[in-house]
């Protein structure tokens, strides 16, 4: 499949090197902690897009519930911490499995239901999960916010920094070994042709629920994760808003592709943060972008640019390789 | 293998589509299956492959029910089936599109050894060197030997072609032809859906002929080509009866 | 309790009732616009909230720096004003999903349509800024309490006049003129239409204004009854899903039905809830909960066609 080739590996390696020096050398410059917190979001918002990407790009499930679920995962660790005295880590870990759980119900609840039905049905979901955090004020807090204990006791960025971007790194790699094995094979035939797949042999039900309980979980993570670094939480009326801007970048790197709607993720969100002077005309030129690139560009700006980039260097390998066995 | 149909009826609402149908093949044999449009050809085939229930009747396969299961199951067992719309996986690779059904079928299988299996099966469908190919790359022709090729990597041991000449030219026709050959050689049953009657008659060993989703004919085709019935239903009642003067 | 109440008075759960028919009215005419699109384009606009949204403002804005400005005729601008974005939008990033030029068009529409509902939100956060504003009510017209008990807000019941007037020319223009009947011909058989001579890339731009204009007309009637901000399309659209799946999408008559139904659930719901503060807050969430389970129990709703 697609195996990396030598040119690529090397362009991965840099940019972790890069990732993971940041921090010292930003130190080193005084660069205001408040870029780390960009960064840190930035991060955060990468693993959603490319999980989102997973399961709308890759398996063809355009679910629009993809925040609800970082939502559970984020109010499930912050009402566990609170209410029943559960540790960072182990309220992390339940959040994760909870959103999971959520991820399967709705992954069995939407198998017969279509792209648009399937949309819909997810933003009902959405939308009823806000309704009852809002509702449910006296025990969530509302929208005067749940708090949480921090992730690290310290006041520097630097460790919630490392951690957002190890998460990162893992899920993409998980991702990555996911979408290139089998299953990977079984998801984007469902996307291509379900009742083909089926005909095929393909278990439709088991990997369709695999693939929404997978990307649920990681979303749920994320979100316990963001929620314990933030160390607030609300109901935030902005979740279809949210999910909006996630879908955004997702496209606009492409939705085919994990690592390109990751780094797409990263991009806007530099992008929108360096542009804040401007005011909310930053949102709508991204919105007009993102509109541009779906009629332009179905295949996200990114990952046209990245396949060229490497598809050269993979030419002038395989080409070489061919004319050596000439020799000899 | 032994694939059983008894008394099988489907109705979709008031409209009665298969009627009471009672079929048994249990050697490997190539089967036409033939009747005008509408006789309910295809959604036999979709009966047998569980994209749809029978209203009546039950479904047997090698001694197990297969009605109500999900096709999925049913093509795991060995039933494999084409459609009349091809349907290859378009944003997959050919030899991608062809490694589906073997993992599903064998999730433990070596790579290596799939592939193999997979170009040696495009090399008899002139294909081969599309493996790489996106399946939107491919020609319409190109899509359907895909398609067949596709089918194979499930092992079935029965498999249904739903219209495959329909829209082929003559040279592809003879590729297909090969590759039913080579298929009926290897002890598979076919269910061969069509149109074309000389190709039904000429490869099938065994017709059924289906009317208003009724078996009116099941035997050797040149004996089932002389029945009155079946002329009939293909031409249409005799002058005199129905009309008014 | 409070659902002591709703069993035993009568006048109060009429009054709920009532005003749920009143606001249902309003959910019907951005219904009808919804499955208007959606019975000739085959697409969900996910921003249809936002005309709701732009509507309004343009009710308000003329209201506001046009002394005396007939409310009605601010009702009308707005439809124009939205039918004019509507059918530009389709032209520009519809049409070639029409004229199978997409990929995948059904992906396509929902992102697209998606996108567009983030730029129009955005864009008048931007112009307009994120205070709410609300329209001087229409009519002076106080209504006495009903029963004597029953609260009116006389403000819906004039939207509610205004929806059913502007409902009854949609119905009439659908069903008793030849563009109507075009539009619905193409919503029934595409390529049928197109051999009798209708073009159907117009009909599909023409009925995407439309619907869009049926929209911005209902944020126009309420502007003068709840406050607007630049994010109040998004419960509508909402809404708006909600009554046409219930109803049966591509349905006229179960768009109609179908916003009747919800606006009298959500009022029997929030009145009828034992305690009051969580049915305000849980408003919303009966239609929603309708529309989960009829998406998964009968996809079809009411009257629509069988999946």
């Amino acid at each position: 499949m697609r195996s990396l080739g030598a040119p690529s590996i090397m362009t991965i390696v840099l940019l972790l090197v890069v990732a993971f020096a940041a921090p010292p050398v930003m130190s080193f410059y005084s660069v205001p902690p408040y870029w780390f917190h960009v960064a840190i979001v930035a991060y955060f918002y990468a693993i959603l897009a490319s999980s989102w990407s997973l399961l709308a790009g890759y398996a063809g499930q355009f679910s629009f519930g993809h925040m609800a679920l970082m939502a559970v995962g984020a109010y499930t660790t912050g009402l566990l911490g609170r209410y029943m005295s559960f540790g960072v880590v182990e309220g992390i870990v339940s959040g994760t499995l909870l959103a999971g759980l959520f991820g399967v119900v709705i992954g069995y609840l939407c198998l017969r239901l279509r792209r648009t039905y399937l949309a819909l049905f997810t933003i009902a979901f959405s939308e009823i999960l806000r309704l009852t955090l809002m509702a449910e004020h006296e025990f969530t807090e509302g929208p005067d916010g749940l708090p949480l204990t921090p992730l690290f006791a310290t006041t520097s960025k630097v460790p919630a920094y490392y951690a957002m971007l190890g998460l990162l790194v893992v899920s993409l790699v998980f991702m990555y070994w996911l979408v290139n094995s089998r299953f990977g094979l079984f998801f984007r035939a469902i996307r291509e042709d379900e009742e083909a797949a089926a005909a095929m042999g393909v278990h439709v039900v088991r990997y369709r629920v695999m693939v929404f309980t997978i990307s649920s979980m990681i979303a749920g993570l994320a979100g316990a994760v963001e929620a314990h670094y933030v160390e607030i939480i609300t109901p935030n009326i902005f979740l279809v808003l949210q999910m909006s801007i996630v879908i955004a970048m997702a496209v606009i790197g492409g939705l085919e592709s994990l690592i390109a709607a990751a780094f797409g993720a990263i991009i806007i969100h530099f992008a929108l943060e360096l542009l804040r002077p401007v005011g909310n005309w930053r949102m709508v030129v991204f919105g007009l972008l993102l509109m541009l690139t779906l009629r332009f560009f179905q295949n996200g700006l990114l990952h046209p640019l990245l396949q060229r980039m490497f598809r050269q260097r993979v030419l002038a390998e395989t080409v070489a390789k061919r004319q050596v066995p000439s020799e000899g | 293998m032994k694939l059983e149909l008894r008394d099988v009826s489907k109705y979709f609402g008031g409209l009665k589509a298969v009627d009471n149908v009672h079929v048994t093949i249990d050697k490997p044999e190539l089967i036409g299956l033939i009747g005008p449009n509408g006789a309910g050809k295809t959604t036999l085939a979709n009966l047998i492959d569980g994209v749809h229930k029978p209203t009546t009747g039950s479904i047997w396969l090698n001694g197990a029910r297969i009605d109500g299961l999900p096709p999925y199951l049913i093509a795991q067992r060995g039933l494999g089936r084409t459609f009349q719309v091809t349907r290859a996986f378009r944003r997959m690779t050919v030899m991608e599109n062809m490694l589906v059904p073997a993992m599903a079928v064998r999730p433990n299988a070596e790579k290596r050894d799939v592939e193999e299996k997979a170009c040696k099966i495009l090399e008899l469908l002139t294909i081969e060197h599309l493996r790489n190919e996106l399946g939107r790359g491919l020609s319409g022709g190109q899509q359907k030997l895909l398609e067949l090729g596709r089918l194979l990597m499930l092992d079935p041991h029965i498999i249904i072609l739903d219209e495959p000449f329909a829209g082929v030219h003559p040279k592809l026709q003879e590729t297909i032809y090969g590759y039913i050959g080579q298929v009926r050689s290897q002890g598979k049953a076919i269910i061969l859906i069509s149109h074309d009657m000389d190709s039904i008659f000429s490869l099938s060993e065994r017709l059924i002929v289906l009317h208003n989703g009724a078996i009116i004919a099941d035997g050797l085709p040149n004996e089932v080509k002389k029945e009155s019935v079946v002329i009939e239903a293909y031409l249409g009642k005799e002058e005199g009866e129905g009309d008014d003067a | 309790m409070i659902f002591d109440v709703c069993v035993e008075s009568f006048p109060y759960v009429a009054g709920l009732i009532i005003n749920g028919l009143v606001i249902g009215v309003i959910y019907a005419l951005m219904g009808l616009g919804l499955t208007l699109i959606f019975s000739v384009l085959g697409v969900v606009s996910f921003a249809h909230g936002e005309h709701y949204m732009i509507g309004g403002f343009v009710a308000y804005f003329l209201l506001k720096w046009i002394d005396g400005f007939p409310p009605l005729l601010a009702v009308v601008f707005a439809g124009v004003a939205t039918f004019v974005i509507g059918a530009v939008f389709d032209r520009l990033f519809l049409r070639p999903m029409h004229s199978g030029r997409v990929e995948r068009p059904a992906e396509y529409a929902i992102l697209v349509t998606f996108g567009f509902s983030f730029f129009l939100q955005y864009l008048t956060l931007a112009v307009i800024g994120p205070f709410p504003m609300k329209a001087q009510r229409f009519l002076d017209w106080r209504i006495k309490p009903l029963f004597g008990t029953v609260a009116m807000y006389s403000t819906r019941v004039v939207a509610a006049l205004i929806a059913i007037v502007l409902i009854s020319i949609v119905l009439w223009f659908m069903y008793r003129t030849w563009t109507g009947r075009g539009l619905r011909a193409v919503s029934q058989d595409k390529d049928a239409a197109a051999v009798t001579g209708i073009n159907s890339l117009n009909m599909s731009t023409l009925a995407f204004g439309l619907g869009t204009m049926l929209a911005g007309m209902s944020g126009a009637t309420l502007v003068q009854v709840f406050s607007w901000v630049f994010d109040v399309g998004v419960p509508a659209s909402a809404k708006s899903f909600v009554v046409i799946v219930l109803g049966g999408m591509g349905s006229i008559p179960g768009a109609m039905l179908g916003g009747l139904m919800i606006g009298t659930l959500e009022s029997l719901g929030a009145g009828c809830f034992p305690d009051p503060n969580r049915g305000m807050a849980y408003k919303d969430a009966f239609g929603l909960l309708v529309f989960a389970l009829v998406l998964l129990f009968r996809p079809q709703g009411f009257f629509g066609r069988k999946l």
